[in-house]
């Protein structure tokens, strides 16, 4: 009872780890000095998998340099280059128009500078405006509504009819809360937009809620709204049109999706540079905001890509919400006022 | 008759441990027969059987990049966490002075912290210390949280032992360490397992601590999975759990194969 | 002769000592706690201290204690507050019913299969969140098994909303903490002499009275773990309140969550995080106090 080989095996597991901590210091500190890699940023899965092989492989194209891609979300990178903002493990970030403009103000951020963009020119200015001039769009969602074309049979074709008929009880809609970062510009900054509220007050948008809460089911994250759609839980939703494209070629034949007719608010996701970031990742960014690699994109992620030069291929060309049909939320100007918008909807909405 | 009777809260106990274990697996199972779909999009009851979703979990490199890093991570921090807090937990146990519950108090305090807000302040503390995003900040992070789960568990089973064990083998002639090794250590087995145990699965599982440390080499398992679920909801991430669970067999059944029934089922 | 002492423990170990050797102990045992102690202030206490201070400033660099006035006098606030402990408290109770008899059937009955036990009390814990809270969907849903199961049987007529309510937050919660209390207890139990139950059983106590004033009270250590850890993960738990809960259950983590994730309000989040701190630290104590009383008083 007293002969315990435990301490072999603790000593063992201890060897083992000791041994990967140092096998893998070293490599990881050696890829950040080098100078003819760069990290970059994206979201994960098919996301990933679209930066790797058309942005990445284009700029390697043209410039002999690698780029590692870090996966995660903006959040976590941008705290991470706020952490070590002399020596930011990051040379381009890939983020949301407002985290970007956040960035910015703190002096985290280049300023977006068509010298160093040759593409840039092809690019709307509205999508380097709605980031302050601190980074550039390359592709955007528009937030409209994906509903089950079985159940719903005469969708509705406008925000208000949305909220007029969820309100009667036609269907049950599954619906976004703020815990997922867009519903802020996608349910509140819209809904209030169309009932002609203002930004320090949303009421409007909080009163079309309350009249629609007892038919709507609450999400609790992003992929709760393909759940509730398939397993019948409910039947119509104000969703990104990309997403609703992606499982549609997943095999989800049944679903659609619909622009309501004052426009789905349009989310861009922007690209950036942060300070002290070596020069060449202008040129990683001049590449994500290329015509040839972001057709590509386009044609894989169902998204909207912001060059102008960029013609979509057939299959797209009709999921794509233009953006002048979209609705460009003031993403600068909400900032100060989300903490009143969170609160409220805690307090009032309660989910 | 009587001895029936007697044996009925018996009959009883294993009924109810039946009925929990249908209630603890009903939820896996379905993740488990999930892994095994063949459509792209994920419905229960699945609608065709097929192995490509592991085929796509071998082939979607952040996945099996991030497997390695998350073992490591959990296995180093656990261990850090044992030599630091066993120590620290038997100095404890027994005391009764005064400041024995405050210094317990404070550590066990990582548990009450919340860990988006301990990743945050971690972040930018080792950062500003020069140790950045990488897999030694990693594992900084997870040993700060596992040091409560030792400390706690070694320390409960400490103290229901009897003293007069050490006390007959330092009277016996035996030194200091050979009666922490031969006669507290095998004693305190349990208490350890359990708290490694504990410490590695939440430090598999932890999404806030790792999040803020990712990088190319160092992103773990659920941060992959999460950037992964947000934007493909496909039978992969079901697939790569039913793997997690299938290393988690293999790696029980070569412990016990090597070390006996009794080391980990002693927890 | 070691089980008769096991009860007393902690108390034998004081009473014969000297002053003098007292005060070594004492030292030696400062040694062996100053490692876990320094790392952790170094790597706990020290960033967490900038924490503190953020939460004091408002706006542009303004101090003031608007965000405590906030969470403590706001009564949406306060009932957050309210909801975070009574959840914890729910769980840990939930937790302890349900897992004292596993962890006692783990020790005295298990045998061989002991392994197989352990390895499916943590099996949920090795599979992802996200997934874990997909197959309870499938289960709860409104035309889920559970429905259908109810319905077919004659036991309901029309579905039971399970989802997105505190009765699919606190399954979701049980399930993947009851591992927590188990194995605490077990751990405990491990230690303790079963031939102390049958001397009580062959001295006449029943079976009832043998479990209530014998193994009980020496398992008491593992109970108070099983207890503290998980009603400190419950309280600091969010993934699966939001997702099983469909945010209708408010609790700090999930404010904090949102603070972080969505308004970028650190200076409010670092507030709620060290109210939850003190509160959470508040509670330990208390446990760690009164399960010391108990074990010493045997």
């Amino acid at each position: 009872m007293i002969k315990f080989p435990r301490r072999d095996f603790l000593k063992a597991t201890g060897a083992a780890g000791a041994a990967g901590l140092l096998s893998t210091l070293p490599s990881g500190a050696f890829a950040q000095n080098k100078p003819d890699r760069i990290t970059v940023t994206s979201y994960g899965g098919v996301w990933e998998t679209a930066i790797r092989d058309y942005f990445v492989a284009d700029f390697k194209k043209r410039t002999g340099v690698d780029a590692d891609v870090q996966l995660g979300n903006p959040n976590q990178w941008i705290s991470q280059v706020k952490a070590s903002p002399n020596k930011p493990p990051l040379d381009a970030v890939v983020a949301t128009a407002e985290l970007i403009i956040e960035a910015g103000r703190a002096g985290l951020v280049d300023k977006i500078d068509g010298a160093k963009l040759s593409n840039l020119k092809d690019v709307d200015k509205r999508f380097v405006d709605i980031c302050e001039g601190w980074g550039v769009c390359f592709d955007y969602g528009a937030g409209g509504f994906g509903y089950h074309k079985g159940r719903v049979k005469n969708p509705p074709k406008s925000f208000v009819e949305f909220v007029d008929r969820t309100a009667k009880g036609e269907w049950t809609a599954s619906m976004m809360t703020p815990n997922w970062n867009p519903a802020t510009l996608f349910v509140i900054w819209a809904l209030n937009d169309v009932y002609g509220g203002k930004l320090d007050d949303i009421t409007p948008a909080l009163d079309a809620i309350k009249r629609m809460k007892k038919n709507c089911i609450f999400w609790g994250s992003v992929t709760d709204f393909l759940t509730h759609l398939s397993s019948g839980e409910a039947d119509i939703g104000i969703y990104p049109d990309g997403r609703v494209w992606a499982y549609y070629d997943t095999g989800a034949h049944w679903i659609d999706f619909i622009n309501p007719s004052e426009g789905g608010v349009m989310i861009p996701v922007a690209i950036m540079k942060p300070k002290n970031a070596p020069d060449i990742a202008w040129e990683y960014i001049n590449s994500m905001i290329a015509a040839e690699p972001q057709a590509k994109f386009a044609e894989k992620m169902n998204y909207g890509v912001t060059n102008n030069k960029v013609v979509y291929s057939d299959k797209v060309k009709p999921r794509i919400t233009p953006w002048d049909k979209t609705r460009f939320p003031p993403i600068a100007e909400i900032g100060p006022h989300l903490s009143n918008w969170i609160e409220r909807w805690n307090k009032e909405i309660g989910v | 008759m009587r001895r029936a009777l007697k044996s009925m809260p018996l009959l009883g106990l294993h009924l109810y441990v039946i009925a929990f274990f249908a209630f603890m697996l009903l939820p896996i199972v379905v993740v488990v027969l999930v892994g095994f779909s063949s459509t792209d999009y994920i419905v229960f009851p699945i609608e065709g059987f097929s192995l490509k979703w592991f085929w796509r979990v071998y082939e979607y490199k952040p996945f099996l990049q991030s497997f390695v890093v998350t073992f490591e991570v959990a296995i180093v921090s656990t261990v850090l966490a044992i030599i630091l807090g066993v120590p620290a937990a038997i100095g404890l146990a027994r005391s009764d002075h005064p400041a024995a519950s405050v210094v317990m108090t404070m550590l066990l305090s990582p548990l009450s912290m919340p860990a988006i807000i301990l990743g945050f302040a971690l972040l930018f503390y080792l950062s500003m210390l020069g140790f950045g995003v990488s897999l030694l900040s990693l594992i900084i992070a997870h040993t700060v949280v596992a040091i409560p789960y030792i400390v706690r568990t070694v320390a409960a089973v400490y103290r229901s032992l009897a003293p007069s064990l050490e006390e007959v083998a330092l009277i016996l002639g035996a030194s200091r360490w050979q009666t922490f090794r031969h006669v507290t250590l095998p004693l305190i087995t349990p208490g350890i397992s359990a708290g490694a145990l504990f410490a590695m699965l939440l430090s598999i599982d932890n999404l806030p601590l790792s999040y803020f440390f990712g990088s190319p080499g160092t992103s773990t398992l659920p941060v992959v999975m999460l950037s992964y679920l947000e934007n493909q909801f496909d039978p992969a991430i079901a697939a790569v759990s039913t793997l997690q669970l299938a290393v988690a067999v293999i790696i029980l059944v070569v412990i016990e194969r090597i070390y006996g029934l009794r080391g980990l089922s002693a927890a | 002769m070691s089980t008769a002492s096991t009860a007393s423990a902690p108390a034998a170990t004081t009473a014969g000592t000297t002053n003098r050797s007292r005060l070594r102990a004492l030292s030696a045992q400062a040694w062996l706690v100053a490692p876990a102690l320094i790392f952790l202030f170094i790597f706990f206490v020290l960033p967490l201290v900038d924490n503190g201070q953020r939460s004091f400033v408002v706006g542009d660099n303004h101090w003031s204690l608007a965000n405590y006035n906030k969470l403590f006098f706001d009564r949406y606030y306060l009932g957050v507050l309210g909801q975070t402990i009574g959840l914890s408290v729910v769980v840990s109770a939930i937790c302890l019913v349900l897992g004292y008899p596993l962890a006692y059937y783990l020790v005295r009955y298990a045998g061989r299969w002991r392994s197989l036990i352990i390895f499916l009390l943590v099996a949920p814990l090795l599979t992802s969140i996200i997934m874990r809270t997909f197959g309870w969907r499938v289960i709860f849903a409104r035309r889920g098994m559970l429905n259908n199961f109810l319905i077919e049987t004659g036991l309901i007529d029309a579905p039971i909303h399970f989802l997105n309510g505190p009765i699919s937050v606190i399954v979701g919660l049980v399930h993947v903490l009851v591992p927590f209390m188990v194995l605490s207890i077990a751990s405990v139990l491990q230690g303790i002499n079963p031939r102390l139950e049958e001397s009580a059983q062959i001295l006449g106590a029943g079976r009832t009275r043998t479990f209530l004033l014998v193994t009980l009270p020496l398992s008491l250590d593992g109970i108070g773990t099983g207890t503290i850890l998980v009603f400190m993960l419950t309280c600091g738990s969010f993934v699966t309140l939001l997702l099983l809960g469909g945010g209708s259950i408010h609790t700090l983590p999930l404010l904090i969550y949102q603070q972080f994730n969505t308004t970028r309000d650190l200076s409010l989040a670092s507030a709620m995080s060290n109210v939850m701190l003190v509160i959470a630290l508040i509670c330990l104590y208390i446990q760690l106090r009164f399960i010391r009383r108990k074990g010493v008083k045997g």
